[in-house]
């Protein structure tokens, strides 16, 4: 007791400063010691519940492929999978149990095909994993509904459809992209019937999720474009152009050629590409005639567009814009000019007075 | 058909299992790996009659399996490749390094049945 006093005395006299520094040090010495025991209770727990998972998981993976091989017309197998379904049943009401499960179907799925992909689906439906699903989308947060449109997704839960639909112009776009997903993975080209009345924004990601999508399918029979193509939404006109690129709608033509004079600069740009796309030689002419009022990269798309469909009648006006302000447009009239009449373009060559002109004679110069 | 050893490597637990059932059902003997390394140490240890091996494994990737087995240990069993979509140039690859089959995922078990004894017969 006299030697605690004795400390404690020598402690006090120390400087304030002292005195506070081997305060703090002493509290972070206790801290230090609650968080390692702190830490090693948590890694007891999770190796323990990681351990309970592995043996979860080998019984599950046991029960399923007794369940998928037992699908035969006896009366004993019919017994025994109704057994292993209600086996499943009673584990499902546990959250990481469910979520095990889950994985487990979801994994298997993506790899085997035929009747075993429908047996797995109907084990789905039979465990009741299907309710947790639509029950998620009736919750009040976003992101759980959004994990259930997923989910009834990567199952093809078709008859969610109408529960579904209605999450079409939701709030958060990832409810939105969910959806979206959903309707074109398990109905195709027949899901994107949503794009008629869409007023939400189709982000440039959900775009190309969405073209992904569609050419995994064997029937690549595309449905009728033209409404998007005539969309108030700008986004969809986009995601429609997309659309008659790569399904080559050369019947869209005409629609193609009034949307050249479409209010926004993005989609006149890219119906260009589209037309250069679709071989669209009517619109040259009439690009042609207005290309003054065009912006430059309008006018540069046209040139792509020039490029390509090309005829000797076009020269004048290749050859007025060889010494264009952008360089862009003069190395394509250029490429041009060189593939149409070369005799002239070796001629400019000698001409030119521009100093950095020679540079680019050259580089046109040697592309084959 | 008498017991064959085939050895097949995935890393996917719930497929390797089905295939195990599967192909056991079928008369033969199941040896199973988790990845390429342990694929090729069971290929050595066992001299199997056929090899199933997925092509993106963790550790070493089924063209090294394959590799392995025609190259070092010189080989002639056959072998058959599971590939995802869009790992075409992986299933050439594979060909290339002497591959005899390839299934694309989603696959039918049955079929691979079908492929397996053909190549044991």
């Amino acid at each position: 007791m006299i030697d605690y006093q004795y400390l404690i005395d020598y402690f006090e006299e120390f400087p304030f400063l002292i005195q506070l520094a081997w305060r703090i040090s002493g509290l972070f010495l206790v801290a230090i010691f609650l968080l390692t025991i702190y830490l090693k209770v948590i890694r007891y727990h999770l190796r323990k519940k990681e351990n309970e998972y592995k043996v979860f998981k080998n019984q599950y993976e046991a029960l399923l492929v007794e369940y998928l091989y037992a699908d035969e017309e006896s009366e004993e197998a019919h017994t025994k999978q109704k057994a292993i379904i209600s086996k499943i049943k009673s584990h499902i009401p546990i959250k990481y149990k469910r979520k095990m499960v889950l994985s487990v179907l979801y994994n298997l799925l993506n790899e085997v095909s035929g009747e075993m992909a429908e047996s797995i689906k109907t084990l789905y439906y039979e465990t009741g994993l299907i309710d947790y699903a639509l029950t998620k989308l009736e919750n009040k947060n976003w992101y759980v509904i959004a994990k259930g449109i997923g989910e009834l997704r990567r199952f093809k839960i078709e008859e969610s459809y109408g529960d579904i639909i209605n999450f079409i112009e939701h709030s958060k776009k990832e409810v939105r992209n969910e959806t979206q997903l959903y309707l074109v993975n398990l109905f195709r080209f027949d899901g994107l019937t949503f794009l008629n009345e869409l007023k939400t924004p189709l982000s440039e990601w959900t775009q190309l999720q969405l073209l992904e999508v569609l050419q995994k399918f064997d029937d690549q029979q595309i449905c009728d474009i033209k409404p998007w193509l005539k969309s108030k939404n700008d986004s969809v006109v986009l995601f429609a152009l997309k659309l008659a690129q790569i399904y080559n709608q050369f019947e869209m033509k005409d629609i193609l050629i009034e949307l050249l004079s479409h209010d926004k600069k993005e989609i006149r740009i890219c119906v260009i590409e589209v037309l250069t796309h679709l071989y669209g030689i009517e619109a040259k002419e009439m690009l042609k005639a207005n290309f003054n009022e065009l912006s430059i990269e309008e006018q540069i798309s046209f040139f792509g567009l020039l490029e390509k469909l090309v005829v000797p009648s076009d020269e004048p006006f290749i050859e007025k814009h060889i010494f264009h302000k952008n360089f862009e447009i003069q190395l394509l009239a250029l490429k041009i000019l060189k593939t149409i009449n070369l005799d002239k373009f070796m001629g400019l060559n000698k001409l030119s007075s521009n100093k950095k002109a020679p540079v680019m004679f050259k580089f046109v110069n040697n592309i084959s | 058909m008498g017991k064959h050893k085939i050895v097949i490597a995935e890393d996917n637990s719930t497929l390797s299992l089905l295939l195990k059932f599967r192909l056991e059902k079928e008369g033969h003997e199941l040896l199973m790996a988790v990845d390429g390394k342990e694929a090729i140490e069971l290929i050595e240890n066992n001299k199997p009659d056929l090899v199933i091996t997925d092509i993106m494994m963790p550790f070493v990737s089924g063209l090294e399996v394959i590799s392995h087995i025609r190259n070092k240990l010189a080989l002639e069993i056959p072998i058959i490749v599971f590939s995802a979509a869009g790992q075409e140039e992986m299933v050439l690859k594979a060909f290339k390094l002497g591959a005899n089959d390839f299934m694309g995922k989603p696959f039918s078990p049955n079929e691979l049945v079908i492929r397996v004894n053909r190549l044991l017969s």
